[in-house]
């Protein structure tokens, strides 16, 4: 069963990854010639001009965009974060529910397997997907950032990891919605729902004091980008959280799962 | 003593404030095929469900050789065949590959089962799910549920789809698997496959089982329907004290309770153009429940 799970999201893995990485090559293979030009000071003038709360939200205050890892730690992490999380949203309400979409939970039902080893097949696979997307497209920045001049290796590593906790942690709690409905259409829309609006309140939080507190109910908060970039560690507690959460959120689908109708 | 294999004690199934069920009760002995009849809506697949726990049951057990049947008790799971009424299998599969895929599921070696029945059923095994005609996929389905070599078969509406040919083959399959002791549930509303094949049958209506019996025993019950034509339709009516109306062409038909002699004493009064008596068929027995 995990295998044939793992060939069917293969397709979806492969797309979503490229997309990442052909963005990624795009900037990669532009970011030199606009960095050596004159374009780069008046960039750089422009920006002073935003707002410090903008900055800061962007991590623009503890980052310049002049080099590419400049910019990779500042907006090209933002579509790491958002398109592993979109990915992570999209295969946790899909995963379990597409079985009484398509309807074939009928014939997955009659045969020796349990709902708890179901559960536990298709989450092993998406999790193995989520951090093979991550560390794939981790590697292949490593290598676009060592073509592209010096790096610090050690902070981007610690970096290039973080999309992992809030991804797992979003996966687990569309997992968890999904099991309350029968059709994937609306479960799509209310996870990506989340996605975007806890993206929203991660970079709002980041704006003033006053807001800070809206980083609480964040899923992008587990990443804590900032925080890595800023200390070139990754806070033990976030860890803990992140897997705490999506190990509570498992639970509760199994448990729900077990005693959900079916048809 | 015949021994019991499945068993339903009091199934009750509310969907909301909706009857699915109410109190059913059925036995299911070794090597019998029991046809569970009745029309759309009356319970028939909330049944299949709840055994199948698909769905949760409001009230009820549920035994398969006196153990209660849970969701997941693999042993028991592995003793069932199912094939629902419509399939629903993968379609990125060839016939092949969800064939290997289901025997990956089972401890015991289905192949060779598996091998006779593609061959009986003619089934391609290279096509893919997808492209596959709803005879088929029924094809398809029917193999799923017979190749493990179940001791029980719920089969719901099986043979909707298939071509009279392959008809044929199918009631020629669960004859075999009778003989080997196999029990059936075979839910139905075409009711001339169950005077072919079933032992007993149960009629169910708005989800309460109305009766339960042999094919001998339905058909021992001397219902007889008797139609008469007269232009004298509406003095036999009332002579006969019957609450029904004759039709435009003056004819009625009605289930006679009233004894032969006395029948043909009244309408022997009134001169008739037409008297049919004919024994009740199936159909009949089935109405009878009905109205």
């Amino acid at each position: 069963m995990f295998k044939r799970e793992m060939k069917i999201n293969l397709k979806s893995f492969m797309i979503w990854t490229s997309i990442l990485m052909l963005l990624f090559l795009v900037v990669y293979l532009v970011y030199p010639s606009i960095m050596n030009s004159d374009s780069v000071q008046s960039i750089n003038a422009m920006l002073e001009m935003f707002p410090k709360e903008m900055i800061k939200a962007f991590n623009m205050d503890i980052s310049s965009i002049d080099t590419a890892y400049g910019w990779l730690k500042t907006e090209g992490f933002v579509f790491v974060l958002l398109l592993t999380g979109i990915y992570s949203a999209i295969l946790g309400s899909t995963i379990l529910l597409k079985e009484e979409n398509d309807k074939t939970i009928e014939y997955l039902n009659s045969v020796p397997v349990t709902r708890k080893k179901i559960v536990f097949h298709k989450v092993a696979c998406a999790i193995f997907y989520i951090v093979l997307m991550v560390l794939s497209v981790g590697i292949f920045n490593f290598i676009g950032l060592t073509l592209s001049g010096d790096f610090d290796k050690t902070g981007y590593l610690l970096l290039s990891v973080t999309p992992i906790f809030s991804s797992i942690v979003i996966f687990s709690l569309c997992l968890f919605l999904s099991t309350f409905f029968h059709k994937t259409k609306k479960t799509i829309g209310i996870s990506l729902g989340i996605v975007f609006m806890s993206y929203f309140l991660n970079i709002v939080s980041e704006m003033s004091e006053s807001t800070e507190f809206l980083k609480y109910i964040s899923i992008f908060t587990l990443a804590d980008i900032r925080n890595v970039m800023i200390e070139t560690s990754i806070n033990p507690l976030m860890i803990v959280f992140s897997i705490g959460i999506t190990i509570l959120f498992i639970t509760l689908t199994i448990f729900h799962y077990d005693r959900k109708e079916l048809v | 003593m015949k021994n019991k294999i499945l068993e339903i004690k009091s199934l009750t199934k509310y969907y909301g404030k909706i009857l699915g069920v109410k109190e059913l009760s059925l036995t299911l002995y070794g090597g019998e095929i029991f046809g569970f009849i009745g029309p759309n809506g009356a319970g028939k697949s909330t049944t299949i469900r709840s055994i199948m726990n698909l769905i949760n049951r409001t009230e009820g057990d549920i035994l398969l050789n006196g153990k209660k049947l849970d969701k997941d008790d693999i042993k028991a799971k592995e003793l069932i065949g199912y094939l629902p009424s419509e399939i629903h299998l993968y379609d990125d599969f060839t016939v092949k590959e969800m064939l290997d895929y289901h025997e990956s599921f089972y401890k015991n070696d289905c192949h060779k089962r598996r091998k006779e029945l593609v061959e009986k059923l003619k089934l391609d095994e290279t096509k893919m799910v997808e492209e596959l005609s709803l005879g088929n996929s029924k094809k398809l389905g029917i193999v799923l549920a017979f190749m493990h070599e179940p001791k029980l078969l719920i089969l719901d509406e099986p043979t909707s789809g298939l071509d009279p040919i392959m008809q044929q083959v199918f009631y020629e399959l669960l004859r075999e698997e009778r003989k080997k002791g196999t029990t059936i549930f075979y839910s139905t509303h075409i009711l001339s496959e169950i005077s072919k094949i079933c032992d007993r049958i149960g009629i169910i209506k708005e989800g309460q089982l109305v009766a339960i019996e042999t094919i001998e025993e339905m058909q021992k019950k001397n219902l007889t329907f008797v139609t008469i034509k007269s232009k004298d339709i509406s003095k036999i009516i009332a002579d006969l004290k019957l609450e029904i109306k004759a039709n435009e062409e003056n004819t009625i038909r009605f289930k006679n309770d009233i004894p032969l002699n006395q029948l043909i004493k009244v309408i022997s009064n009134y001169k008739i153009d037409k008297l049919l008596m004919e024994e009740a068929t199936l159909e009949d027995i089935f109405l009878h429940y009905y109205n």
